[in-house]
């Protein structure tokens, strides 16, 4: 059983990495936690469906779009929230990305719900186990965690060569220096949101398949996502990975070895857990809070 | 003429409407003004915590549910009569609230909101998931208040619900215009200056978490008959957004933009019932909408026509 | 420096933020009703010291004790209820209350009623918080703000706010006062008020004042002796004319780009 839970947990855990990082990436640098990202993750999720399902798209140019149309609404939610918003108190600013959330999320159920039915994307490849010395592997699984995994890569990389990645970065650190030198931090901040979303949709885009996608799927991804960076240290992009990769595993083994019922709650327990007895996540530094 | 425009006979005008409404209205008009009455002591219970404390915590729509399922319980488990049952939600509710509120009092801002709800995601879960105790997924059915009146419960629990709401508003601006009050806002302004006064922190806190938390079990105490049925559904997040919606379109830290907030909301849920996602569209773009460009909720606009209007610590609206 | 023992003494007090070493080992020994001045270029660690007596920060080597006991490790609530109050750099009144209300925080630990007396408003509870009222408004009349009593803490300019925060330190009678630059933004008319005010307070309540000051000349009127800092360390000490002909002291503000106004030049 050990293997098949690994395998599993990485790859949900890969995928709960890739929306806290959209998360991180935000909160370094804004200072503010999105609490609408969930529901990023989710229409990101339904827009691939959409285009396999009706416009009869391949997975691959699906994904490829649903990424693209995730950075615009990540766009569309920088400017219609943040941006009038930016010298707001945080407990405003929470507010209000809790109640575009809710917008957001009856959005996607009036297009993609409604009946309480679960949608979903047809396998990318046969979804029967293979075996590889007596161990039962879906290739699917492996895929996804490859995909997810290629997927984080790429944004490091993104993140530490390219110029857009650089400013990103500078701007993180320190905005007022980052202005003085030329850069416009609000376009800046603009990038940040956007391609927070672009990682969250792909992330819904390769969990599809392998789960089903529903309206208020947005506040249980977003429960993992913090769950993975406060065990990281809320504001460590490296700790955001980590810590999704734990959630991952934690949940697949506590529900394999426990009771299965803990699957769902193991990311409460772990937000509260950690929280209680650290209060600034378990790798987090005071210094690195900003809010 | 003017000063009849203010807090008190204005109150009390819409308490006597209140009261004298069931003589001409029909069994529906009685169950939405009995919601209203609910969510008026809910909002109230919120305001303590979100708008004159500062402290934000999602935790409200799980006590919510801690009451109605205390109360429930305590009438179909063990007999107990409403008249006890419906205090001893608001006990319980009580006694998780400041049992939450010991470990969140270390948590400030980002920390607690994010603690909090997983708190309340945890809630629902148990609710659903300890079907010895909370009857899982379907929940409690309960029968209907016997209060000995002639006449339908429903009418009699309306005026239950009513005499409620109006003790609840009294106390609220009681305790407004007390040490208790002024310790709250001092807090929320600035808790180095609050400290430096010798005011102490855990011991305001953990009185704002408790108070909240009272009004939100003796609120589902007085939801769970309603519906003769709890269910954890009733208590989930979006349960959370319409508490928020009221308080914040209403206007943080106002008694009357509580008022508002829960009887114009009520409204909109209520034509909206059929159809879940414009509830969800409606109270998410609310709350937008209200922080984008009307910060200080239905209470600000009052400040702005009714100048003359006074209530004890009333928020400022320019805090930003 | 009289032979009365004195009020508030500071031992080799030492405060560190990681590695780096904002107070070290500072002595002070202030007496009843004396204004004593804390001056000294930017960093040199004034706030940090206020800061630290205060219980806000916690230090990390030394010793405060008030009236011989000592206070530090306490919590910032439980030194203020022993009777001391302080005021900010940054004004820290209250919105959304009262300037009258916000005087009346000051009380609220001499306050006996419970949140049951609250609820109901109890006989007990509105005489108590009558006979608040009253104080703050004396408190008020003693700064000479009660015209501003009714309006909201918010709306006051600067120099008003930092002028009720005083009656706020003040309400409840305190021992000992720490005052944060309390002239800094001032206009001289208002200066001119302040020195006044800080010369009642000695001379009517008796109460030891702390004074953080970048404006010299309310130092060279009203502190009878002045401390001087700089770099987390006291580097002189005396009366206000002592330090300001003392060579260390010139040397001190002089590098770091101050006049011998005390102005940033």
């Amino acid at each position: 059983m050990l293997p098949f839970l690994l395998t599993s947990g990485l790859t949900t855990g890969a995928l709960y990495a890739m929306v806290a990082i959209g998360l991180v990436l935000v909160y370094r640098s804004t200072g503010h936690i999105n609490f609408s990202h969930g529901e990023l993750f989710m229409l990101g999720g339904f827009f691939a469906y959409s285009l396999i399902m009706f416009a009869g798209l391949p997975y691959v140019v699906a994904l490829f779009l649903a990424v693209i149309l995730s950075f615009l609404l990540g766009v569309i939610s920088d400017r219609l929230v943040y941006r009038p918003l930016i010298k707001a108190p945080g407990l405003t600013m929470v507010l209000a990305t809790v109640g575009f959330s809710y917008l957001l999320k009856g959005i996607g159920r009036y297009f993609w719900g409604g009946k309480g039915e679960y949608l979903s994307i047809p396998a990318i490849v046969d979804p029967a186990p293979i075996f590889i010395n007596d161990i039962p592997i879906l290739p699917q699984q492996l895929i996804v965690l490859g995909a997810a995994v290629a997927f984080m890569v790429a944004f490091a990389l993104f993140f530490s060569r390219t110029k857009a990645g650089k400013i990103m970065q500078a701007t993180s650190e320190n905005p007022t220096a980052s202005y003085l030198v030329g850069i416009r931090v609000e376009n800046v901040y603009t990038w940040t949101w956007g391609v927070g979303a672009a990682v969250a949709g792909a992330a819904a885009v390769l969990m599809t398949p392998l789960t089903l996608i529903t309206p208020d799927i947005g506040a249980t991804l977003l429960i993992k996502a913090f769950a993975a960076t406060i065990l990281g240290g809320l504001g460590s992009m490296t700790g955001a990975v980590v810590g999704g990769f734990a959630v991952g595993l934690i949940e697949q083994l506590a529900s394999g070895y426990i009771d299965t019922s803990l699957q769902e709650i193991a990311a409460f327990l772990v937000i509260m857990v950690v929280l209680v007895f650290r209060p600034a996540g378990l790798f987090g530094v005071y210094g690195q809070r900003r809010a | 003429m003017l000063k009849l425009i203010s807090p008190v006979p204005v109150f009390c005008s819409a308490a006597i409407f209140a009261a004298a409404l069931p003589a001409f209205a029909n069994q529906y008009t009685i169950f939405v003004g009995n919601l209203a009455f609910i969510y008026i002591i809910l909002t109230l219970g919120l305001n303590l915590l979100l708008g004159y404390t500062g402290l934000l915590a999602f935790v409200n729509a799980a006590l919510f549910g801690i009451g109605a399922y205390a109360t429930a319980i305590a009438r179909t488990k063990f007999g107990i009569p409403y008249g006890f049952a419906l205090p001893l939600g608001g006990l319980a509710a009580l006694a998780v609230g400041v049992v939450v509120a010991l470990p969140a009092l270390r948590l400030t801002g980002l920390y607690l909101a994010l603690a909090s709800i997983s708190f309340a995601q945890f809630a629902v879960w148990v609710f659903a998931h300890w079907d010895p105790v909370t009857g899982g997924p379907t929940g409690i059915r309960m029968a209907a208040v016997a209060y000995g009146f002639s006449g339908s419960w429903e009418t009699v629990h309306y005026y239950v619900s009513l005499a409620i709401c109006i003790a609840s508003v009294v106390v609220t601006s009681n305790i407004l215009r007390s040490r208790v009050g002024r310790s709250f806002v001092a807090i929320r302004e600035s808790e180095v200056a609050a400290e430096g006064l010798a005011i102490d922190l855990t011991r305001t806190k953990t009185t704002a978490y408790g108070l909240s938390a009272l009004y939100a079990g003796i609120a589902g105490g007085l939801f769970a008959p309603i519906l003769t049925l709890v269910v954890p559904e009733s208590y989930d997040l979006f349960q959370v957004i319409v508490q928020f919606a009221m308080v914040v379109v209403g206007g943080l830290g106002s008694i009357a933009g509580a008022i508002f907030g829960a009887v114009g909301l009520i409204g909109v849920q209520e034509a909206l019932r059929a159809t879940k996602e414009l509830q969800e569209i409606a109270f998410g773009g609310m709350i937008l909408l209200t922080v984008l460009f009307l910060p200080s909720g239905l209470a600000g606009l009052l400040r702005k026509y009714l100048p003359e209007w006074r209530e004890p610590l009333r928020r400022r609206g320019d805090d930003r | 420096m009289t032979d009365a023992p004195a009020k508030l003494e500071i031992r080799g007090l030492g405060v560190r933020f990681g590695g780096l070493v904002a107070l070290d080992d500072v002595t002070l020994s202030i007496g009843r009703a004396e204004i004593r001045g804390v001056i000294g270029p930017n960093g040199a660690g004034k706030t940090t010291l206020l800061n630290a007596v205060t219980g806000v920060s916690r230090p990390t080597s030394g010793d405060i004790l008030l009236d011989g006991r000592t206070i530090s490790g306490l919590k910032s609530s439980e030194i203020a209820a022993r009777g001391m109050r302080r005021t900010f750099q940054t004004s820290q009144l209250f919105r959304g209350m009262t300037v009258l209300e916000n005087v009346m925080t000051g009380l609220h630990a001499n306050m006996r009623t419970s949140i049951f007396d609250a609820a109901f408003s109890s006989a007990r509870v509105r005489r108590e918080e009558r006979e608040a009222a009253e104080k703050a408004w004396a408190a008020l009349e003693f700064v000479g703000m009660t015209r501003f009593a009714d309006r909201d803490g918010g709306e006051l300019s600067f120099g008003q706010q930092r002028i009720i925060e005083i009656a706020r330190a003040l309400v409840s009678e305190p021992q000992v006062i720490l005052l944060d630059e309390p002239a800094v933004g001032l206009s001289l008319n208002r200066v001119i008020e302040l020195e006044d005010l800080l010369r009642k307070i000695r001379a009517e309540r008796g109460v030891t004042v702390i004074m953080i000051e970048h404006v010299i000349r309310v130092v060279m009127n009203v502190c009878d002796r002045v401390t001087v800092m700089a770099s987390g360390r006291k580097i002189a000490e005396g009366t206000a004319d002592e330090v300001t002909s003392d060579r260390n002291v010139i040397e001190a503000y002089l590098g770091s780009g101050f006049d011998a106004d005390g102005q940033k030049s």
